[in-house]
């Protein structure tokens, strides 16, 4: 009896080992830099931050057979942000202070992570490089755990003083693990060796007196902080740059002590991967009293422009405008508004710099300006489909009205004292959209109106199979033709989304996954099994 | 709103509603009556003056101006909201010790206990509702005019009784403060604006009474509240025989009535004396909250 269980016990063992798809090998530079597309490694999928996946499984024909293959619960998580990674068949998702690894094509557990407490933080995902994933804690660490079974390997923390890691999914360049976030001095952005969590470089967003900038903030305000930055960025491997956006300036809605550009808030910046060195910026809303940060991912993009070769930088910015930047050296080609109203300026400079519309500074009893500090669009995540050369991004159309506190600004006394509402004229309420612009003009293609959705919520992804996956803020997963906006297919998760969703394949069958509240919700084709 | 045409259509309708975007569900923050205060500081128009200031100085930028919600904190007093924490001592304790394994920090070493006490005041004032104030007036009065002279149950439900294709009302004092009750007797489209930085907690009911008017492919009209509404369809309670009706919205037109349903003109066709007792009955409505459930270990034994 006993042998025979053996037996039975061993022949099940080597059959899974005949037929068991082994996840073998790390992930390694030449992974990330060209990435397969049956993996989704990165937050946006690709250094460029495209957010395009080559698969072309699931297409305009056939999606609207798509089906829910499975799901799994996050007991006790609420509010997910992250786009699930997935490496070799395996997929990582999770949130501060927790990782769940499972089969990406059953959705079974393969093991979890939890650090204390239990957290319900807003937080963008796992990070992936050789043999670890890792997670962002919310006492403000950076966790390296194996990949295969979620052991602790080692903790980071922000080598400066009085800064806190803030919510971005690590992102894995160049043996390196790039972090970033805000505290005393304002905000950071901080470079940790992959393999050993040896901190690297560090760069912050607001320059002390003496460095380069900080003429541009009056007294002694820099030292107010601000400039939080809690969304990662982009990385060009042939120019050795990356690309990050950064907050607003502290405090938010009010600009009487920090006369000045108050540099580098809402800004976009290069920094050299190997040193942190900054090598340009390009600051979208200078003495930003609105709360306007620049944390729209920058998409970075090769095409001829005004009939030249150039390496663009792309992006929907919160103030309304978009933006098309040399990348190489941060000069601005082109700006145009992207949603219907933009009144807080009235044009923009030759150097891109806005030039500014009076009425629109905030008030004790509050000033209407157009977008609402909720922003023309938000850190949802945009895409771009080199098969329609289109960029499609949430527009959130809408005016907003903006208060300062009710006393004057006092420093050291903890918050802003200022908040924001929705205009209480009719004709400006909010109103989320997918909206496709030409990537190159600007010029609206299309417009998907996402009833019902009022404030940002989830970003975009593109595939080859001619389809932008359009979650909807309210709980919709929506297909839409990537040349028309047309819904092709929808799936109501039931919970509140505010992630960007991922494609991947395994064992010949492409997947869409999306985060939705608690759960995480893969569909494919009736073939999958 | 949407792609649809908005129209304007005349109704004799009769209809009262508290405020454009409620709903009754709350329960109120009280058991059977204000308890006493904690601290000399609740109540106490300077203190609660001072605590606004403190309040925006240091809150505001979190959980919203008014306490409606911000980018990153709940709100503390927004309407339709029920509280986690709801005694004074509660709100106290969360502000000067924060709230472990959430970004809610403590207060502690930036306030003295005596100003924690006026920031608390001032929420507690926030929360507050009709119930706790409500109008001068003689309510029997205005409790007769509810349901014979204005109708006002022809499409409003206090407990049980009436109709029900506006709010429910019966639980009104608890969820509303006296201004807006007036504002949606006497004011059109009295809406009420969203805080800028709320994040839903989850999926809501859209209680906005919009009305609509539904053409179907075969010319059928119907006309009513819009429940819910997505890309793909919506859902309307009908106007005239309060049926719930689904409709794919690639086979019909919808038209966006912009004017609410409920009249905004009480304040002319009544009296003042007659208003001003139908406030004091819409200001006395009021559940009580259901009781606390057993503490832990307690109740029947699990089988």
């Amino acid at each position: 009896m006993r042998s025979t269980i053996r037996k039975a016990r061993f022949a099940s063992l080597s059959l899974a080992v005949l037929l068991g798809t082994v996840v073998a090998g790390q992930v390694k530079d030449a992974d990330l830099l060209k990435p397969d597309p049956n993996d989704f490694l990165l937050y946006s999928g690709s250094y460029d931050s495209q957010r395009h996946s080559l698969l072309k499984q699931i297409t305009s024909e056939n999606v609207g057979r798509l089906q829910a293959k499975w799901m799994f619960h996050l007991t006790g998580a609420k509010d997910l942000e992250a786009p699930p990674i997935v490496y070799k068949g395996v997929m990582y998702v999770g949130q501060y202070n927790r990782v769940h690894a499972l089969d990406a094509a059953t959705g079974r557990l393969i093991w979890e992570h939890f650090r204390q407490p239990a957290s319900v933080g807003w937080q963008r995902g796992i990070g992936i490089y050789g043999d670890m994933v890792y997670m962002v804690a919310q006492d403000s660490a950076l966790v390296a755990l194996d990949r295969r079974t979620g052991n602790p390997i080692w903790e980071a923390r922000p080598s400066q003083a009085g800064k806190r890691f803030q919510g971005p999914m690590p992102f894995a360049a160049k043996g390196l693990i790039i972090m970033s976030g805000s505290g005393q001095g304002g905000g950071f952005i901080e470079a940790f060796d992959a393999l050993t969590g040896k901190p690297k470089w560090s760069w912050n967003a607001i320059p002390k007196p003496g460095e380069p900038g900080s003429e541009t903030w009056a007294g002694d305000s820099w030292q107010n902080g601000g400039s939080p930055i809690w969304v990662s960025g982009s990385y060009d491997p042939t120019l050795n740059l990356i690309f990050w956006g950064t907050g607003q300036p502290s405090p938010d809605f009010v600009g009487d002590n920090r006369e000045g550009d108050n540099l580098y808030s809402d800004s976009i910046v290069a920094l050299d991967i190997d040193t942190g060195k900054m090598k340009w910026h390009f600051q979208n809303t200078p003495h930003d009293v609105h709360d306007w940060d620049s944390l729209e991912m920058p998409v970075l993009l090769d095409a001829n422009f005004n009939g030249q070769p150039r390496k663009l930088l792309l992006q929907a910015n919160r103030n309304g405008v978009y933006y098309i930047l040399d990348r190489t050296n941060g000069r601005f080609l082109r700006g145009v508004p992207f949603v219907s109203k933009v009144d807080w300026m009235t044009s923009l400079s030759p150097e891109g710099r806005p030039i500014l519309a009076p009425g629109h500074t905030p008030t004790v009893q509050g000033t209407k300006t157009c977008p609402s500090t909720a922003g023309a669009t938000n850190w949802p995540s945009p895409a771009y489909s080199p098969d329609t050369k289109l960029f499609y991004l949430i527009a959130q159309e809408g005016c907003g009205v903006t208060y300062r506190s009710t006393t004057n600004f006092r420093p050291g006394q903890g918050g802003s004292g200022t908040a924001y509402m929705e205009s209480p004229d009719d004709r400006e309420r909010w109103q989320l959209y997918v909206r496709a612009i030409d990537a190159l003009t600007g010029k609206k293609v299309w417009d998907y109106e996402q009833v019902s959705s009022f404030h940002y919520g989830p970003g975009l992804l593109s595939t080859a199979g001619g389809l932008i996956f359009a979650p909807e803020q309210q709980g919709m997963f929506t297909a839409l033709d990537a040349k028309t906006g047309k819904a092709l297919w929808n799936f109501n998760t039931g919970g509140l989304i505010t992630a960007a969703p991922t494609t991947y394949s395994v064992d010949g069958h492409q997947y869409v996954a999306i985060s939705a509240f608690s759960n995480v919700i893969a569909f494919a084709l009736p073939e999958a099994p | 709103m949407s792609t649809s045409t908005v129209t304007r259509t005349v109704r004799g309708f009769v209809l009262l509603s508290a405020a454009c975007v409620l709903s009754i569900s709350l329960h109120a923050q009280r058991g059977g009556g204000p308890p006493a205060p904690a601290n000399a500081a609740i109540g106490n128009p300077a203190a609660i003056a001072e605590g606004e200031k403190l309040y925006n100085e240091a809150c505001t930028a979190c959980h919203g101006k008014d306490g409606t919600g911000g980018e990153l904190g709940p709100p503390v007093a927004a309407q339709n909201r029920r509280y986690l924490r709801r005694t004074d001592p509660e709100i106290f304790d969360t502000i000067k010790n924060g709230i472990a394994g959430t970004q809610m920090p403590p207060f502690s070493a930036q306030f003295t206990d005596d100003n924690i006490w006026k920031l608390t005041a001032y929420i507690h004032g926030l929360r507050g509702t009709a119930f706790d104030t409500p109008a001068q007036g003689d309510a029997a009065a205005g409790e007769a005019i509810f349901w014979t002279g204005a109708k006002c149950g022809g499409c409003h439900m206090v407990k049980g009784k009436g109709n029900v294709l506006g709010p429910d009302l019966s639980n009104l004092a608890g969820s509303r403060k006296v201004q807006n009750i007036v504002d949606a007797l006497t004011k059109v489209n009295h809406k009420i604006v969203a805080d800028g930085g709320t994040h839903d907690a989850t999926i809501v009911a859209n209680t906005s009474y919009q009305p609509v008017r539904v053409t179907t492919a075969d010319g059928k009209v119907v006309s009513g509240i819009l429940k819910n509404e997505d890309s793909f369809s919506l859902q309307v309670l009908g106007k005239d025989d309060l049926n719930l009706y689904r409709f794919k919205r690639a086979d019909v037109k919808v038209f966006y009535d912009p004017e609410s349903l409920m009249p905004h003109d009480w304040d002319k066709r009544l009296s003042p004396a007659e208003f001003q007792n139908l406030l004091a009955y819409l200001t006395r409505l009021y559940v009580p909250p259901p009781p606390a459930p057993p503490a832990r270990g307690g109740g029947a034994p699990v089988g």
